[in-house]
């Protein structure tokens, strides 16, 4: 569904776009933050930031403080452990197409011990057995082919991202199998997947994004930096993971 | 599509934070991994004991208080922080600049004082970098995944000084500066503007 939807949405966005002024070669500090900021679309995308803003406020983040009262911390961590495991096909496809094979390995190895041992994923055993969770999505994937990441964006619903991310996210979606199941009763089962992996995912930043909005000037901006530097040392963390695939024991010998 | 692990920096900022700096002389001077290292472990045994320990709020940030100011080069950080905007300012607006950075980041930290308890800490690897070295950390809360928290070590005035803390790959000048220039930049470039709003962050 969704690669057309990004595809469409990216458009959408784009044909809206007001774009902000570049500042005139006289003013060297405004465009240097022009040029480091590469974010020609911010009027447009500050538009979007209010409304989710907004969004969050009346509806996203009273459904996470909700969550976390309700439920105590050990069942939102099993919770979460299974939302984890049910997207290692997605980790996996992207692991080897990143041509990481020992992170590949890893996905594996976790996905069969949790699923098994972990019930169903409801325990992270295989962490604890050597085999650690890393990051992967198609936006990462997409970096470590060389594809420039673009304009920043802000999206609706989505929040941060850039065209190579909203590409990355419509191939995560397009590459996840759970997306292609028919049978009676899969497309509930996919719209609470869904819905539980948003309020997790708020739940789990709910402190963080409190006092961001409380401490910053401006939370724009803020939220900007962050995204762009912590996907930046996702990326290098990927790209630096140079194990041999031949285990010590082994080469050893 | 932040994930919370981009924001778990921001939580390595109440406490751990404390901020960076930009001291170019520091440059000359070099600092060993292995007293980094040291540094950055006695400093996080203080600061861990203060949050855990005994004693009234108003108690534990005059001690964090201390400690930060000790170990910290918050006015470097505050120069780093203000970007280009360092040349425009007139003398008195960079004391006062520099007075207020310190009081908006004593209150960031002493804020969420409650939020770190039972926080623990393990020191890793240290390496050194082109400027300074950079010591390897986990930092463990009660209620939250553990997050890897880089410490930037510089030799400052010939005792070692933390000048920034990376949380989860976010560092704290440059999220600090960038908020700080994106401020400056829609308040037409005034540094008189940035002040005022600090103010009104110190009141509020």
């Amino acid at each position: 569904m969704s690669r057309l939807r990004a595809t469409l949405l990216l458009s959408a966005l784009l044909a809206l776009a007001a774009c902000a002024k570049r500042p005139p070669a006289s003013d060297p500090d405004a465009l240097q933050e022009y040029e480091q900021t590469n974010d020609p679309l911010e009027p447009t995308n500050r538009v979007f930031y209010a409304i989710n803003n907004g969004l969050d406020t009346v509806l996203m983040r009273p459904l996470a403080v909700t969550y976390k009262t309700v439920f105590p911390e050990v069942v939102r961590g099993h919770l979460h452990n299974l939302l984890a495991n049910l997207s290692s096909p997605v980790l996996f496809a992207n692991d080897v197409l990143e041509a990481k094979s020992r992170r590949a390995g890893d996905t594996f190895m976790r996905f069969v011990i949790n699923t098994t041992v972990g019930v169903g994923g409801i325990f992270d055993v295989a962490s604890g057995w050597g085999y650690p969770s890393h990051d992967a999505d198609g936006g990462i994937t997409l970096a470590v082919w060389g594809l420039p990441n673009g304009p920043y964006l802000f999206l609706p619903f989505l929040g941060p991202s850039s065209p190579r991310d909203v590409t990355g996210f419509g191939a995560d979606i397009a590459l996840d199998p759970f997306n292609y199941a028919s049978h009676h009763g899969w497309s509930t089962f996919n719209w609470t997947r869904f819905g539980v992996s948003a309020v997790d995912a708020r739940a789990r930043v709910l402190n963080e994004t409190d006092q961001i909005k409380q401490q910053a000037l401006d939370p724009y901006a803020t939220f900007r930096s962050l995204y762009r530097q912590h996907r930046q040392s996702q990326i290098e963390a990927v790209e630096s993971d140079n194990r041999h695939t031949i285990p010590n024991w082994f080469s050893s010998r | 599509m932040l994930t919370r692990r981009t924001l778990l920096a921001l939580s390595g900022f109440a406490l751990i934070a404390a901020g960076s700096g930009w001291l170019s002389e520091a440059r000359a001077q070099s600092l060993s991994p292995a007293t980094a290292q040291q540094f950055v472990q006695q400093t996080g045994d203080q600061l861990v004991s203060i949050v855990n320990g005994p004693g009234s709020t108003e108690q534990k940030k005059a001690e964090l208080q201390a400690v930060i100011n000790r170990s910290v080069d918050v006015t470097g950080v505050a120069r780093f922080c203000l970007g280009s905007a360092l040349r425009r300012a007139t003398p008195q607006q960079l004391s006062e600049y520099i007075q207020l950075f310190h009081e908006v980041l004593m209150n960031n930290i002493t804020g969420k004082l409650g939020e770190y308890r039972g926080v623990r800490f393990a020191v890793g690897r240290a390496e050194p970098r082109a400027v300074g070295v950079e010591v390897h950390t986990v930092v463990n809360r009660p209620e939250n995944a553990p997050a890897n928290v880089d410490w930037i070590v510089q030799d400052v005035g010939g005792s070692p000084k933390i000048v920034d803390v990376v949380a989860e790959g976010t560092s704290l000048r440059i999220t600090q500066r960038s908020d700080y220039a994106s401020y400056l930049a829609r308040n037409g470039f005034s540094v008189q503007a940035l002040i005022d709003a600090m103010k009104r962050q110190l009141q509020g």
